[in-house]
């Protein structure tokens, strides 16, 4: 019976989850202020393009808007995964080009497809910030006006964030939090949502070091700077950075102990900010890469760290996500 | 990425209460199900080349129906099989080989001028059938003798870039149909006959080469099959290393259900193709054959939970299930999880019904079908749901004290109480 003692001892310990940071904190002090803050970005953003095309007044709101997406693009679930709304807000990477592919049909075919309506059902590669990111930033002259297709867009995102907003706000949130009580059948029991907030924040970390650090890196004899992401509007160090202050934000509202894990963020921040590279083309010289290498360690050694730290901490593991796969 | 569960469950796995079923005799049923699994798909595979075989030598319609019904027929069982894929470093590693999707199939033979060049893959339209060399980095590559030590070795995923698939199912399914140039309408793959007459009859020219291509991927195909189908086999690696840790080995069959269900199938083969309302994201995109790769999936998943494989041959492998040891530890999640494994094997089988009903499933993908975005989408919903209670049974699991790391409550029992 000594094996009976240790697992009630072990599950005691469980119970000991700290009570003055949890999940429900993870809700109101960071996932619905997030996507509030993501639905009114995007709605002045939408407004701006209904008054007007000029470049330099729609690039800043742009820039709000995808600013206010990278406090919130790490969390894929309940909303943002209904109906592929995240992926309709940032369809990236897109190797095989099938976002410009759809846009160029868009811009020269049958205006009817911008309705609100039948936008709303184009691919979601033509749609979202990078869609848009090829209007305001074009590599080419574009070969119709952009502007009913920039309107058109730009509507379509601030109706996605304003549902997903509108979702967490009416009914997600008490989803979550009456995790573990009767009837709900998502959440059956409160270590199932501290899992879900888990997963994403792992999920996140490795996305960054597979795609916007893994990508232009590429090989060594053959960077790829051209596959960074969002190097026509010069955002790829920025989201690296955003992307890195929201999960540690998320980290700090679950818990307030994880000192490893939030001197990891601290470190990976640092390296960040120190990198005068905001496209990260330096992945093609041996200095630049060299600093871009260490990033993507650094973020890899904070996976880890996280894993082995906050997991414990949290009582939870990692669960399955979307990443899992090819 | 995918993680294999493994520092899931260090923190409670402490304790090995009495199951109905152990372990030891889950993981031996989970060994036999992958045996029968990948002798069926190397048998039928085998039946596949010799198809192959009567057809070069001498092509005509019947013979390259013959070819295409045993390629049809080689998926059943393989599909069946990539519920064993994610959760075993043997296989993940090996699938590429005779699984990998999707395709730049420009690399291999010729294709419409509607084809688009791909961006990022230089050698997306390189049609090595004909052209006997080509250059790679500035060096000039022989391809003269297109063997399946070519195949494998040069052209497969040449460049670093993994749409160059140059072997396994797709390619040769490629070589049998041709390209579907009917986006979301009716039709597949209408490649004829006459691609492969070694007289003045041959079409597209070069037919000597795409013969020699699809007699080399056909047998290259047989052989990475039989390799894997050894893994499994008595004495083979992958038996050993899962019936040397039963508890590895339970960890091994949750991350493959769970991989599979949401990721893979739910996520990337199936929601994604809605979402871009691209046929060319359909698993089986040249034959019209994804309603079945997807269903055998699911079939495949739950294979692995109630520990039961039906044969090609229609005989029943079965043992001890995972099923049996989740329900000894919580009945309410095992339960759970049944259920909704037989409803996504349902809502599978609904896409699977209607393609055979004549909707295609890469019509279903066409922008406005709202019934085919239905129908699939339903099957992803069902995949994720149970999800859900595959990482319900990881926590039953540990909890219930079966360490799915292993080692050290095997290696040293004492260890876990230090």
């Amino acid at each position: 019976m000594i094996r009976s003692l240790a697992r009630s001892f072990a599950v005691t310990l469980c119970f000991a989850t700290p009570a003055w940071a949890d999940f429900p904190q993870a809700v109101s002090g960071h996932i619905l202020p997030g996507y509030a803050n993501l639905a009114e970005a995007t709605g002045t953003l939408a407004d701006t393009a209904t008054q007007t095309c000029d470049m330099a007044a729609l690039r800043p709101a742009y820039h709000a808007a995808f600013d206010a997406w990278m406090g919130v693009q790490h969390l894929r679930f309940g909303p943002s995964e209904v109906e592929g709304r995240g992926l309709s807000i940032a369809f990236w990477p897109d190797p095989k080009g099938s976002g410009a592919r759809a846009q160029m049909a868009l811009l020269t075919g049958d205006q009817a497809a911008l309705e609100p309506d039948m936008f709303a059902q184009q691919s979601i590669a033509a749609r979202g910030l990078f869609a848009l990111e090829r209007l305001l930033y074009p590599s080419a002259d574009l070969p119709a006006d952009p502007c009913p297709l920039i309107r058109a867009t730009a509507t379509d995102l601030a109706r996605t964030a304003q549902a997903i907003n509108a979702d967490w706000q009416n009914t997600y949130a008490q989803t979550v939090l009456t995790a573990g009580e009767a009837g709900n059948t998502t959440y059956l029991t409160r270590p199932e949502v501290r899992q879900a907030l888990f997963t994403q924040l792992v999920t996140a970390l490795e996305f960054t070091d597979d795609n916007r650090l893994g990508r232009p890196l590429a090989s060594f004899t053959q960077p790829r700077p051209e596959r960074a992401e969002a190097v026509a509007s010069g955002r790829s160090l920025r989201n690296i950075t955003l992307s890195l202050q929201a999960q540690r934000a998320l980290v700090l509202a679950l818990t307030p102990d994880a000192p490893l894990t939030i001197a990891g963020f601290d470190h990976a921040l640092a390296l960040a900010g120190a990198l005068d590279d905001p496209t990260l083309a330096g992945v093609a010289t041996p200095e630049g890469r060299l600093k871009i290498e260490i990033l993507q360690q650094t973020i890899e050694a904070l996976r880890d760290t996280v894993l082995a730290e906050l997991g414990p901490e949290l009582d939870v593991g990692i669960g399955f996500n979307a990443a899992d796969g090819d | 990425m995918r993680h294999y569960l493994i520092a899931a469950l260090t923190s409670t796995a402490l304790v090995s209460p009495a199951f109905a079923a152990s372990p030891q005799e889950v993981a031996q049923t989970y060994v036999e199900l992958a045996a029968a699994g990948y002798g069926d798909s190397l048998t039928t595979a085998q039946a596949l080349q010799t198809a192959v075989d009567a057809f070069l030598k001498a092509p005509s319609e019947e013979t390259h129906a013959a070819a295409k019904t045993a390629w049809l027929a080689a998926r059943v069982p393989y599909q069946q099989t990539e519920a064993f894929r994610f959760g075993n470093p043997i296989v993940d590693d090996w699938e590429g080989r005779v699984n990998a999707w999707p395709l730049d199939e420009g690399l291999i033979d010729y294709v419409d001028a509607s084809y688009d060049h791909s961006q990022e893959n230089p050698l997306s339209t390189l049609n090595i059938v004909a052209n006997a060399s080509f250059t790679l980095s500035g060096a000039q590559v022989d391809a003269t003798n297109l063997t399946p030590d070519f195949i494998s070795g040069t052209l497969h995923e040449v460049d670093g870039i993994e749409a160059n698939v140059a072997s396994g199912y797709h390619a040769i399914e490629f070589l049998l149909w041709g390209q579907d140039l009917n986006g979301t309408g009716p039709g597949a793959g209408a490649r004829s006959h006459t691609d492969y007459l070694q007289d003045s009859g041959c079409t597209n020219g070069n037919c000597d080469r795409r013969a020699a291509y699809l007699k080399a991927a056909t047998d290259l195909l047989v052989t990475d099959l039989a390799y894997m189908a050894g893994q499994w086999a008595m004495g083979g690696e992958a038996r050993s290393t899962i019936t040397a840790d039963p508890n590895a080995a339970l960890s091994a069959m949750l991350t493959g259900m769970g991989s599979l269900s949401y990721g893979e199938l739910a996520g990337e083969r199936m929601r994604l193709g809605v979402m871009l309302n691209d046929p060319e994201e359909e698993h089986d995109c040249f034959s019209d054959n994804t309603h079945n790769s997807h269903y055998y999936d699911g079939v495949g998943i739950r294979n692995v939970y109630l520990g039961s494989y039906t044969r090609v041959d229609g005989s029943v492998v079965s043992g001890p299930s995972l099923s049996a040891l989740v329900a000894s530890a919580d009945p309410a999640v095992d339960a759970q999880l049944k259920a909704e494994l037989d409803a996504s094997v349902a809502a599978l089988g609904a896409v699977k019904a209607a393609a055979e009903s004549g909707m295609a499933y890469d019509q279903m993908l066409a922008a406005g079908n709202a019934e085919g975005e239905a129908l699939i989408m339903g099957a992803v919903a069902a995949l994720v749901t149970q999800t859900a209670s595959i990482n319900r049974a990881v926590t039953v699991i540990g909890a219930s004290g079966v360490a799915i790391e292993g080692s050290d409550s095997l290696d040293n029992p004492g260890a876990v109480f230090q």
